[in-house]
């Protein structure tokens, strides 16, 4: 219930929003992005639930949503006990909705550089895509990308704040 | 007086040479100068142009850290009635206002181009010293960097090196909102002005090495490529096509060849592209992140940063891709390597504490020196000149860019204000 109705407010956000222009004029042309992963997030759609474009609108970063967010240790891209519960609940919703793609948003601390970062934040969300295509998910319905320290969810310089952003979060493009 | 200084800083190694008693480097801040506004001789009837001409004239000769720049409310002589010859100059004035140098000049404007000749004078010795005096004519638009040439000038006079200020920084910035877009600095500036309309995330700005476009990482196209702007047209392109995701590149120092990071199924590696970004070698092939290629001035070279020992460490390589030797020999967390323009040095950033800060060491590791302290330092780029380093640092609030020479002996604060400035690249000689 509140999954479909949540879907629901963010597809209504979705017919209004591109009026703005933004998601339409930066977004990825079509065929532009077989990038890095599996080819998704070129269509304006996919995109436009995306940390980014989020940023763009002026929204803070999305914690959690319908998938969990998936935490990790400073420099690790290792996934521990927590990391693979949090999975084990996206692996069900995303059994039950068998047409859905997502994209992984590698982010990581303020405690990285700009650069080794956006490395690390690439690393994190293959580990979980890893994870999801070993468990039976289709590796076309997972794309990845890396935003490193670029966009985070908080900015304190705390262990709190700091684990919060290191993290790898699931944008869903399409059902 | 003057010359003798100079030749014997030419001799003497920049941070040790001695002056009357003084140790005589960047940071010192010890050599007394006066920067006097330029006379009017034709065309500048306010002084506008004198007065910015030596503004930013004393504001490079501050920032080198060699100088003690003389107040000009104590100054006796009228700029607008006094001689800019050595016969008409009171060096017995200057002198009893403690000047041991004295910069005068004049302006004079036609149309849209303005002439000005400038002169550095020995105060002791009582006469100009020709080497550093200097005469420009150009677009009135371009007496701030008559003053920058100016600047370079008197500093590869007084101590064997050509100045850096006739330069530019790149850098990424906030300021515009909370997007990122690639900005540009001179020393003239109060503010960094912007040169892309991204409206996204940008990261890792460098120079082309003809310093007319920069290189940068942009995310316009939802993912990670690598683009490049003419700073005179604003004009953006992608530098390397195809689908591929580039996390950042750099420009050989002939300008013909591309060291990038490409990540490939969460895998960081560099590679060497041709100028229209087509590869030519893949260099790295390891399942640990190695990502910040950056040149040797040599071209045959370059540092990276390697999680391959199991943490961030620096590393250099042949082009061919021999010769791996790791440099950082300390720390846990070294990154963002460059390499300085006559090749004796690298620099990178060291994770100390709860930030990080800016290490110098020769090419091996040996000597590696702690340049910063104060906040957290980000990102250091190499002045044309070797002498210097811009990085962006936390120590006044909002990362902003600042200043050190090499050894950190001298600490400026280049930019202020909302928003915050990073990666800063600092560009070649401008002509």
């Amino acid at each position: 219930m509140r999954t479909s109705s949540t879907w629901r407010i963010a597809l209504a956000l979705l017919l209004v929003l591109p009026l703005a222009g933004a998601c339409k004029k930066k977004g990825p042309k079509p065929g532009e992005a077989g990038a890095g992963g599996a080819g998704l997030g070129e269509e304006g759609l996919g995109a436009s639930g995306s940390s980014l474009e989020r940023q763009k609108r002026g929204l803070p970063p999305e914690e959690d949503g319908i998938l969990k967010d998936v935490h990790f240790a400073y420099d690790s891209y290792d996934l521990d006990g927590a990391a693979r519960d949090a999975l084990t609940r996206n692996l069900d919703w995303l059994r039950q909705n068998s047409r859905a793609k997502i994209e992984l948003e590698g982010h990581c601390d303020s405690r990285g550089t700009i650069e080794y970062n956006l490395a690390l934040g690439a690393k994190r969300s293959k580990a979980v895509k890893d994870y999801l295509v070993g468990q039976g998910i289709p590796a076309e319905r997972v794309s990845t990308i890396s935003y490193g320290k670029e966009l985070p969810l908080c900015h304190e310089e705390n262990d709190t704040c700091w684990a919060r952003n290191r993290r790898v979060h699931s944008v869903i493009l399409g059902q | 007086m003057l010359a003798v200084l100079a030749l014997a800083l030419g001799h003497a190694s920049l941070a040790a040479a001695v002056v009357t008693g003084q140790i005589f480097g960047p940071g010192s801040e010890s050599f007394p100068i006066a920067v006097v506004p330029l006379k009017n001789l034709g065309g500048d009837p306010g002084g506008e142009l004198g007065a910015r001409f030596a503004q930013v004239l004393s504001r490079d000769l501050d920032l080198s850290g060699y100088f003690r720049l003389l107040d000009p409310k104590t100054f006796i002589e009228n700029p607008q009635t006094s001689g800019i010859t050595a016969g008409e100059i009171d060096f017995v004035g200057w002198a009893a206002l403690g000047a041991q140098a004295l910069v005068k000049g004049g302006v004079t404007t036609s149309g849209d181009t303005a002439t000005v000749e400038v002169r550095l004078f020995d105060v002791p010795g009582r006469h100009d010293v020709p080497q550093a005096s200097r005469r420009y004519s150009g677009p009135r638009a371009d007496l701030p960097r008559m003053a920058h040439k100016t600047a370079d000038a008197i500093l590869e006079f007084l101590t064997g090196e050509r100045g850096p200020f006739d330069s530019a920084i790149a850098l990424v910035s906030t300021r515009g909102g909370r997007l990122k877009d690639i900005y540009r600095f001179t020393f003239d500036q109060d503010e960094p002005v912007k040169i892309t309309d991204e409206r996204s995330l940008v990261v890792n700005p460098r120079w082309r090495p003809d310093a007319r476009a920069i290189l940068f990482t942009s995310y316009r196209q939802h993912f990670p490529h690598l683009f490049q702007v003419e700073v005179a047209s604003r004009q953006v392109s992608r530098v390397v096509p195809g689908p591929g995701v580039v996390l950042d590149g750099a420009w050989s120092p002939d300008g013909s060849k591309l060291l990038v990071t490409r990540e490939e199924g969460g895998n960081s590696n560099i590679y060497l592209l041709d100028r229209g970004g087509q590869l030519l070698q893949r260099l790295t092939d390891h399942w640990a992140i190695d990502v910040a290629p950056a040149w040797a001035p040599d071209g045959r070279r370059f540092a990276f940063c390697s999680a391959r020992a199991g943490s961030p460490q620096i590393y250099i390589m042949s082009l061919d891709g021999g010769g791996l030797a790791r440099v950082s020999s300390t720390g846990s967390y070294n990154t963002s390597p460059v390499w300085s323009p006559k090749g004796d040095r690298l620099a990178w950033a060291t994770r100390a504490g709860g930030g990080f800060q800016i290490v110098v060491a020769a090419p091996d590791g040996s000597g590696a020196q702690t340049i910063t302290s104060a906040g957290s330092n980000e990102n250091p780029s190499w002045a044309p000149d070797g002498r210097y380093l811009v990085f962006s640092s936390t120590r006044a609030g909002h990362a902003h860019l600042f200043l050190a020479d090499r050894d950190g002996k001298t600490q400026k604060q280049l930019t202020r204000g909302a928003g915050d400035d990073t990666s800063p690249a600092w560009s070649p000689r401008l002509d």
